[in-house]
This record gives structure tokens, C-alpha cells and sequence, in this order.
């Protein structure tokens, strides 16, 4: 009674602090939001916020915003944003908006960290499970990560998609495996790539069925959720039509992704590899590449079977490296998830080197930019360079948790070799 | 020149004031109504206009019009009418066509308005605009790619690079010049297409005077010499087909060709031969005598006060070889336009109408005789400037345009837009075609006012209330990567003596390497925008209606604009194809191997390092000799 109370309270403390910080920055800082709008960091051509104003305009106007080369985005932010009043008039609201959103993602994460699946699964517990952080540490370390706070600020659309994804990942942990399905149709509506996350949310959600109503049956299962998938897809998609009227924006938003037809640079290693490749093989790069990145589901989710939340995790990092048009945003999403793995976090064997190159892009990324951009004084290859140093540590990153976990699985088996040197084979 | 007058004229001097009894339509006239075309006496008629400019420049308009019937143009009679441009039109079905190619910058600031009322002028560079008949917009596009094909290979043009990326369809900026009611409306299809970087040169004028009867031979255009044209400060050539209908008469098809050039006369009198400008003995400059250091050994240049006197055989570096006989007799080849207080020589065999009220000298020429025009020096060699010259009209409209901001990502257009009247709104289209790598972001369109007489910035609040008065109609078409260009046009009001500052933002996209343009750093040109002011059709001045079929008062054109994009690095497509793929190598490699490979202890499993791997090439070799061995 009493724990539950200090939890409300701490967890009202939090989610307070978290808001008061960003609502802080919005109305002090004002030049900032715009600032981090512009961040090739932050805002990517399918996420930025200012391409989403010039689609509102359009749309409010009577042109078809995808008849277009700048908007991107889902149809169905297009009536959200305008109900809100006029960004330029009353930006309150609108700020609001994504602090709301950024408290309801760290409270869904906060579930799934107090869920305790990140340490014992259905089919597997770890023996080093005790030692973790509460949701509200991890739900902190969400909140007041530097990434998702620029993120919150230069008001990236991919917020909305981090917290249908981490919403998917607590409905599923929470044995609701049709709320999950729905908040991930809802994700893979807004950005296409979480559609990859469907098969590692279908084994968690399959483990963590209520066992009262539980379908047995793992096909019957699978069937079941790809449907409802499916239909809410569909349903999105089709209410989509009806409010733009055409089907064309099926081009301008998945397509784009597809295609890669806009070239603005990111953190993501496709843009200058396709503005460098020779024409004639840019269709068959583009299927290696988007081949590549789906090749990932069907290994983790064979080979970590028993613990699909740390496929979801693994993953995430993997779409943060290797989607079309990443962002820090990606970035944050997948640190918000490793905190769970905090047992495992010893058997890492890189971490060092791992922060070290994480600082490094981070402090030299934007400077680099600024070379080539601004001063002249650099080209293109220096950013180039930093974003592959940059998918390199995430890369390390994401391989040495991938280790930590499967070590921590087989000292199950090898009780005896703790703290041993190991080798593979 | 330095010769004596009386020994280098072997002339009559014929100062006829006779009214003039012509209609000449000259290139500041403002009626621009077809029916001033026609002439029954022949179909072709050509005449230049010479208008000396403050700041010793001069003005020289060149026209040539010649009409065709329908019925000898469906029945492929060509006599005046060239018959290459006319095969053309009829093979791409185009009733009206207008090509314009441009070079230079009109000072309007001390030029005044703009010849022919900016009518016969396009953006630097190359633009044309025609009407096609199509039974639909894709069959009208083909007919389009066919006509820039045709016109391309006709002028030595890159005409060809008008592709979809570079054609839009302007709503309310161009209005028909010709007669077309004898086609459905629904099926006249209008494009536009401009290539800003092209640089109209000597090839261009070639072709241009083959269309003339006279080729360039004979008569007014036997002055245009590709040196001098373009050399001039600013220069226009222009190519025009109407059709045109008076009352019950046949409908005719006329072409009208111009050529307009401003020239700096100090540069223009420099010898072929020796063109470097040397600098003036020190007694011959002209001195600021008012400067209060002037004194025998320190002087202040004079701007400009030289060189106020020209022949037209020097401006033009060649003579005038007569007239065309092909020309109609009754229009007079030869006007210039200088106060009648100034005196003009002239020789050859010609007759000089004066009419002194427009300040109009016009000059009729036999064919045989070579004719030259002097404008001697002023009497007074301290004259003002402005009573040399027949004063320039200021233009209804001041327009510049230019980007703001700095870096390669992302950039804003201002233009800035002034109303010298000080009584009448000014009503015009703001037509601006974007390259589709500017994707421009309409959300941050504002127009501002700043009214003249406040010096300093105006208070920041009545921004949003003045745009929403501003700008009364918005055309716009997004731009689509790869495949069109933005189309903005933009209906505004300009009220007396003030100035709109219309502001927008871009961002620059990084293309594919292969889609930059060998010197990639220079920049991309961005096309002129056009501004056609509209006519004053209504009781209410401040909102005549762009819909109205009435032509222009007048138009006039930007400067084009230069857009750095980032740039890749071109030297390393193969680098980065490799460092990229060993960036995901790395990563799939580290999963993969995490993935597929089983944990042993350290000292379990098979024994690596050096001495096993010795141990076990050396168990391989030692098994092989045996092999050998064995078998030898």
C-alpha cells in the first residue's frame, strides 16, 4: 500500500520533472526548438517538423501535400495537427502535444521494466535477474537522455512511433497481445520499418498470454495477430484515403523509404552510398540494403527464441544503424530498452570503447557538419566518416549486448564458468 | 570623326519638320493592340529605334515584322515568313510562340522603363512560351518536347534541355497576343520553359537573321554584329508568332522579331583592332570642378561625361547598307530619339522627319546608299546629362530579388518590390518557377510593407495583417523531385510609394552525383521571376482582376539567381561504396558470428595460436610428401 503510494508519488515527481525540463526549454529557450528542427541529427525528410508544417499548410490550403516532393509523413498527422491551433500563432499546444507523448513512451517503459521480462521470460530466467534497475530509473534514464529530449524539442514526428513501439512491447509484456498488435500496426502505419518488429512481439505476446484466455495453438496464435495487424493497417490506410483522396501518398511516404529518392544527409549509412552509387545499380543496392535489414528478425528470433523482448531490444539498435533514415530519435528508443538488460550489462566486453565512440560522434558529428556545411572548409567525406564511426559503435554495441545475453543463457547451462574466460567456436 | 564636318559629309542635309503622319509604333508606345500591326501595303517592315540613356548608354531597338495569310501558310507558301520556323509551327501544332533569349541586367534605376514595355524581353538566358493546340495535356507535353527539339537545332540553343523539370503552366502571368477564337479554349495548351545558365552568344544571332528577308544584308540589320551585340550591357532578342485578325479580312500569321541592346558608348567606341581601354592623358579628363581639392594637379573624375557624342558606323562597328527593298517604303528605317535642341548629323542619301514634340528624328534611306548618323558632342560640354537625353519614364515597378541566409543546407528568397507612383496601386503576378533541388517551404511565405517615408524598420506586428492584404490569390504547384518544378504565382498589391518585401525559405538538396553539372561548385541558376503588371481595367484601382483578357501594362524580369547545392565528393564513388560495405559487413559479421558460433570455456574445444596452426601445417605437409612419395 505504502510502496504503491511512493511509487505514484515518484513516478508523479518524474513525469513532472521530465515535463517541467522540456516545457523549460520551449518557453526559454525559444530560438532552440527551431534549431533542433533543422538538425540533420534530428530531423530526417520523413520525420521533420517543418516539413510537416509545410504539409499542414498545403493540406489546409486544398493542395494535395503528396503531390510534392517535401512532405513525407503519415496522412493521419495532417487532421491531428490541424485541430491544434497554428504552430506560428500558439506553439503551446502543439509542445504540449510532444511532451505528453514523450511521458506516455516512458511510462509504457516503465511497465515493461517492472514486468521483470527483461530477466525472466517464459522460458528462460536469468540467474543474475536480481540485479536491476527499477522502472522509474529506467523510465529516468528514457526521460533525461539527452537524445530524447533534443528529440522532444526539434519535435520529430518518430516520437509518435517510439511510443506506438515501446506501447506494442508493454501491451505485449502485459498479456494483452491485441492491444499490442494494434499499437504496432499503429507504429508500422507511421514509419513502415516497426512492421519487422511483428514477429518478436508475436513470441512475447505468445509467452506472455493470460493463461484464463490463451490461444494454445502457435499458428492459430501467429494467424490471429498478423490478421489483426493487417485489418488495423488496412483500416488506417483506408481512413487515410478517404482524407486525402488518392492513393499517391503511399508513394511519397513508404515509397520515399523504399526508394530513398531524397538524399539529405543523416546519421544512417544509406544517403551517401546512394548519392555516390552509378545509377545503373541503385535498384539493386536499394533491395540489398532494405534485404539486410530484414535478414536480422528471422536469426534473433530463432536464436534468442527464449527471450524475445531482447530480440525487440537488439533489433531496435539494428533499425537505429541500418533504416533508410535514421536519427538520434532511433538511438534513444534503443537506449531506452538496454537499461532492462542491466544483469547482463557486466558481461559486456567493450563498454568503454563502446561510450568512448558514442561521444566522440556526437561531439565531432556536428562539428564535421558544420565543416562541409557552413565554413567550406571541409567536404562531404568528413560527415560521411563520422556517420560510419557512428554506425560502428552502435554496431558494437548492439553485437556486445548480443553476446551478454547469450553468455548469461548458457551459464545456465555452465554454472561453473562465471566469471571464466570463454571462447567461441 | 576628327575630321572636319564639311569634308566628310558629302550629304544634303534635309530638315524637313514635317509632322509625322505615321503610325509608328515605337517601342515605348504604349498601345500594344494587334490591330497597329497590320499594314496593307506590304508585309514586311522593319525599324530601329535609337534612344540615348543617362549615363552614356544607348538604347537601340531593333523590329521586324512580316505577315503570312492562313491560307498561303496552310499551303506551305512561305515569302516573307521564314519557312524553316514555319514548318516547325505547324508540324508541333503551335499557334502562338514567343522565344526569348537574354543577356545583361536592364538598370532600370537610371533606364527607366523597360523597352517595348518589357513585352519582348525573357529572363537571362533562354525562355520560351507557346500556346499549343492538344486534344490533352500529354499530347500537348509531346508536342512541347517536339517544338524545343525543333526550335533547339533551328537556333543553336540547348532549346532541348526544356524537359519536364524546366516546363510549367502558368495560370494567370501570360495572356495570348494573337486572335485564337477560332479554337476550342479547353484545348490551347500553355507552356512555359526557361534555362536560366544557357549563354546566348554569336551562334544564337545567326540563325536569328536568316528568318529575316534580308538575312541581314541589307537594311537596319546589317548593323548587328555578334562583337557589339553582345557586348552591350544588356541585350534582348526576341522572337514572336501571333495570328492575327482585323474585322472580316483573313486572319494573318505574324512574326515579329526584335533585338533591343543597351550599349555603353565608351565601350562600343573602343577600335576593334585595339580594344584594351587605355587611360586618358591627365589634361584630356574631365574634372569635378566643384570638388574642393581640385586644382591643376588633382582631379576628380567626371562620371561619365564623355563619350556623349557617337557615330552609329562606330557604336555599331560596321555601316548601315541601306535600307531593305523588301521593307514597307512608307515606314521610316531609322528614329532617334533626342531632344530637338540637339543637333544631328546624317550621311547618305535619306529624309528627315522631325517631329519635335515626342522628340522623334526618323530617317527614310534609299537601298543603294550606305547611311551613317552623327550625334555630335554638346554645345555646352557642361551640360546636364538629363537635357541630352529625352528623359527615361520610370517604370510603374521596381523589382529585385535575392537570396538571403548563408551555408549549403537551407536558404531564403526575398524580392523586394517598390511602387515609385505616388498616387495609383500598383496590381501585378509574381511568377517564379523554382528548380525542384529548392523545395521551398510556402508556410513561410509573408509579405511585408515597408512604407517609403519611415526610415526605420517598421514595427514587427503588422506583418501577418499586411500579407493577408498583400497577396490576393495564390497559384501553387509543389515541386516533384525529378520531375517538375515549383510553380509559384503570387497575385499582389503594391499601394503608392511603398515597397513589398515578399520573403520564403528553401531548403538545398543533395543530388546524386551523377546529377550535378561538371563544374558542380559553381552553383545552380535559379530562372528570373516574372512580374506582369496588370492593366488598370476597373473603376477600382487596387484590384483589376488577373482573369481579364486585356494584355499587360507592362512586365519585367529579375536577375537570375545562383544556388550553391552541397556537393558529395566526386573522386570517390568506389570508396564509398566500399568503406560503406564494410561498415555493414562489420556489423553483420559481429551478429552473425555472436549468432552461430557456441561458447566453450578457454580451453576447451580444438586448440588455436601459432604453434597448433605449425603443428597442423606441418602434419598436412609432411602427409602430402608422403603422398608424393609413395606415388614417385
Amino acid at each position: 500500500m505504502d510502496g504503491g503510494k511512493v511509487t505514484l508519488g515518484r513516478a508523479a515527481g518524474l513525469y513532472a520533472g521530465a515535463a517541467v525540463l522540456r516545457l523549460a526549454i520551449f518557453s526559454l529557450l525559444p530560438a532552440l526548438p527551431d534549431l533542433l528542427t533543422g538538425r540533420v541529427e534530428i530531423s530526417t525528410p520523413v520525420t521533420s517538423f517543418k516539413r510537416l508544417q509545410e504539409g499542414l499548410f498545403l493540406y489546409n490550403h486544398n493542395v494535395s501535400p503528396y503531390d510534392g516532393g517535401v512532405y513525407h509523413q503519415a496522412p493521419l498527422f495532417l487532421p491531428l495537427f490541424s485541430l491544434l491551433p497554428s504552430y506560428a500563432t500558439f506553439p503551446f499546444l502543439t509542445n504540449f502535444l510532444y511532451v505528453i507523448v514523450d511521458l506516455l513512451s516512458a511510462n509504457a517503459l516503465w511497465k515493461i521494466a517492472e514486468s521483470g521480462e527483461a530477466g525472466a521470460s517464459a522460458h528462460f530466467t536469468s540467474p543474475r535477474r536480481e540485479k536491476r534497475w527499477s522502472g522509474f530509473v529506467i523510465a529516468a534514464t528514457f526521460l533525461f537522455n539527452p537524445f530524447t529530449v533534443a528529440t522532444c524539442i526539434g519535435r520529430s514526428t518518430s516520437v509518435f512511433t517510439t511510443c506506438a513501439i515501446l506501447h506494442a512491447v508493454a501491451k505485449a509484456v502485459s498479456g494483452a497481445p491485441f492491444g499490442a498488435m494494434a499499437a504496432l500496426a499503429f507504429a508500422s502505419y507511421l514509419s513502415m520499418y516497426p512492421l519487422l518488429l511483428l514477429p518478436p512481439i508475436m513470441l512475447l505476446a505468445y509467452d506472455r498470454q493470460n493463461p484464463t484466455r490463451a490461444i494454445r495453438s502457435p499458428l492459430k496464435f501467429s494467424l490471429a495477430c498478423t490478421t489483426t495487424v493487417a485489418l488495423i493497417s488496412a483500416a488506417l490506410l483506408g481512413m487515410s484515403y478517404l482524407l486525402t483522396g488518392s492513393w499517391e501518398f503511399l508513394a511519397a511516404t513508404y515509397g520515399v523509404q523504399l526508394t530513398l529518392s531524397d538524399l539529405t544527409p543523416n546519421v544512417g549509412l544509406w544517403w551517401y552510398f546512394f548519392i555516390e552509387m552509378f545509377d545503373s545499380f541503385r535498384s539493386f543496392f536499394l533491395a540489398v540494403f532494405w534485404l539486410h535489414l530484414s535478414c536480422y528478425v528471422g536469426g534473433l528470433c530463432v536464436r534468442i527464441r527464449s527471450q524475445p523482448l531482447a530480440v525487440i531490444t537488439l533489433l531496435l539498435g539494428i533499425f537505429a544503424i541500418f533504416k533508410p533514415y535514421p536519427s538520434i530519435s532511433d538511438t534513444s528508443l534503443f537506449l531506452a530498452l538496454v537499461p532492462l538488460y542491466r544483469h547482463v550489462l557486466p558481461l559486456m566486453r567493450y563498454s568503454f570503447v563502446i561510450a568512448a565512440v558514442i561521444l566522440y560522434c556526437v561531439l565531432l558529428g556536428p562539428a564535421f557538419y558544420h565543416l562541409w556545411i557552413y565554413a567550406g572548409s571541409g567536404n562531404a567525406n568528413f560527415f560521411y566518416a563520422i556517420t560510419l564511426v557512428w554506425g560502428l559503435g552502435q554496431s558494437l554495441l548492439v553485437c556486445d549486448l548480443m553476446f551478454a545475453v547469450l553468455r548469461d543463457e548458457w551459464e545456465v547451462e555452465r554454472p561453473e564458468m562465471v566469471g571464466k574466460e570463454i571462447r567461441q567456436i | 570623326m576628327r575630321q572636319p564636318l564639311s569634308t566628310l559629309f558629302l550629304f544634303f542635309f534635309s530638315f524637313l519638320s514635317l509632322p509625322l503622319s505615321l503610325s509608328l509604333t515605337t517601342p515605348d508606345s504604349d498601345s500594344q493592340a494587334p490591330q497597329d500591326y497590320i499594314h496593307a501595303e506590304t508585309d514586311y517592315q522593319e525599324q530601329l529605334h535609337l534612344r540615348p540613356l543617362p549615363r552614356a548608354a544607348l538604347l537601340a531597338s531593333f523590329s521586324f515584322r512580316s505577315n503570312t495569310t492562313f491560307s498561303e501558310f496552310t499551303s506551305r507558301n512561305f515569302r516573307l515568313f521564314p519557312r524553316s520556323l514555319g514548318q516547325i509551327l505547324s508540324y508541333a501544332n503551335t499557334r502562338e510562340l514567343h522565344l526569348r533569349f537574354n543577356l545583361g541586367r536592364w538598370d532600370a534605376e537610371s533606364w527607366g522603363s523597360r523597352p517595348w514595355n518589357g513585352a519582348r524581353e525573357g529572363g537571362t538566358g533562354v525562355e520560351l512560351w507557346a500556346w499549343l493546340v492538344a486534344d490533352s495535356e500529354a499530347e500537348a507535353e509531346r508536342k512541347w518536347v517536339v517544338l524545343t527539339n525543333a526550335l533547339s537545332g533551328l537556333f543553336c540553343a540547348s532549346l532541348n534541355f526544356i524537359d519536364s523539370t524546366r516546363t510549367t503552366r502558368p495560370v494567370m502571368s501570360f495572356r495570348p497576343e494573337g486572335n485564337h477564337n477560332d479554337v476550342d479554349p479547353g484545348k490551347m495548351h500553355l507552356l512555359h520553359g526557361v534555362l536560366p545558365h544557357e549563354v546566348v552568344c554569336t551562334e544564337n544571332l545567326t540563325p536569328f537573321l536568316k528568318l529575316l528577308p534580308c538575312k541581314g544584308k541589307a537594311g537596319i540589320a546589317s548593323l548587328l554584329d555578334g562583337h557589339k551585340l553582345f557586348d552591350a550591357s544588356w541585350q534582348s532578342m526576341a522572337i514572336d508568332v501571333r495570328p492575327i485578325c482585323v474585322g472580316e479580312d483573313e486572319c494573318v500569321l505574324q512574326i515579329e522579331q526584335t533585338i533591343d541592346m543597351v550599349l555603353d558608348v565608351d565601350r562600343a567606341k573602343r577600335p576593334r583592332e585595339n580594344p584594351i581601354p587605355r587611360p586618358l592623358p591627365s589634361h584630356f579628363l574631365p574634372c569635378d570642378t566643384s570638388k574642393p581639392y581640385h586644382s591643376h594637379d588633382t582631379c576628380f573624375p567626371l562620371d561619365h561625361t564623355r563619350n556623349r557624342d557617337w557615330s552609329l558606323t562606330q557604336v555599331f562597328g560596321r555601316p548601315l547598307k541601306g535600307a531593305c527593298p523588301l521593307s514597307n517604303p512608307s515606314i521610316p528605317p531609322i528614329c532617334l530619339h533626342v531632344p530637338s535642341s540637339r543637333k544631328v548629323f546624317f550621311a547618305g542619301v535619306a529624309a528627315e522627319q522631325e517631329n519635335e514634340r515626342e522628340n522623334i528624328r526618323c530617317y527614310h534611306l534609299s537601298p543603294e546608299e550606305e547611311f551613317n548618323l552623327v550625334l555630335p558632342p554638346p554645345e555646352l560640354p557642361d551640360a546636364d546629362e538629363l537635357d541630352l537625353v529625352v528623359p527615361p519614364t520610370p517604370p510603374p515597378l521596381y523589382a529585385e530579388r535575392s537570396f538571403t541566409g548563408y551555408g549549403q543546407e537551407r536558404g531564403g528568397v526575398q524580392a523586394l518590390l517598390h511602387n515609385p507612383s505616388k498616387a495609383e496601386h500598383v496590381s501585378f503576378i509574381y511568377f517564379e518557377t523554382l528548380p525542384w533541388f529548392m523545395r521551398i517551404y510556402l508556410h513561410t511565405l509573408t509579405a511585408r510593407l515597408i512604407p517609403n517615408n519611415s526610415t526605420t524598420s517598421p514595427p514587427k506586428d503588422i506583418k501577418v495583417k499586411e500579407s493577408v492584404d498583400l497577396i490576393k490569390k495564390i497559384n501553387y504547384r509543389p515541386a516533384l523531385d525529378r520531375a517538375r518544378p515549383s510553380h509559384l504565382e503570387l497575385h499582389l498589391t503594391v499601394p503608392p510609394l511603398s515597397t513589398v518585401q515578399l520573403t520564403y525559405t528553401f531548403d538545398k538538396t543533395i543530388l546524386r552525383y551523377t546529377e550535378y553539372p561538371p563544374d558542380a561548385n559553381r552553383g545552380f541558376d535559379v530562372p528570373a521571376a516574372i512580374i506582369t503588371v496588370l492593366p488598370d481595367d476597373s473603376s477600382d484601382p487596387s484590384a483589376p482582376s488577373p482573369d481579364s483578357n486585356l494584355q499587360p501594362r507592362y512586365s519585367l524580369r529579375t536577375t537570375t539567381l545562383l544556388c550553391s547545392l552541397p556537393t558529395p565528393d566526386f573522386s570517390m564513388p568506389y570508396n564509398v561504396i566500399i568503406f560503406t560495405s564494410t561498415a555493414i559487413a562489420l556489423a553483420f559479421g559481429g551478429v552473425f558470428n555472436i549468432l552461430v558460433r557456441r561458447f566453450v570455456a578457454a580451453d576447451e574445444g580444438p586448440v588455436v595460436g601459432i604453434a597448433a596452426l605449425k603443428r597442423r601445417l606441418m602434419l598436412r605437409i609432411g602427409g602430402l610428401l608422403k603422398k608424393l612419395g609413395v606415388k614417385a
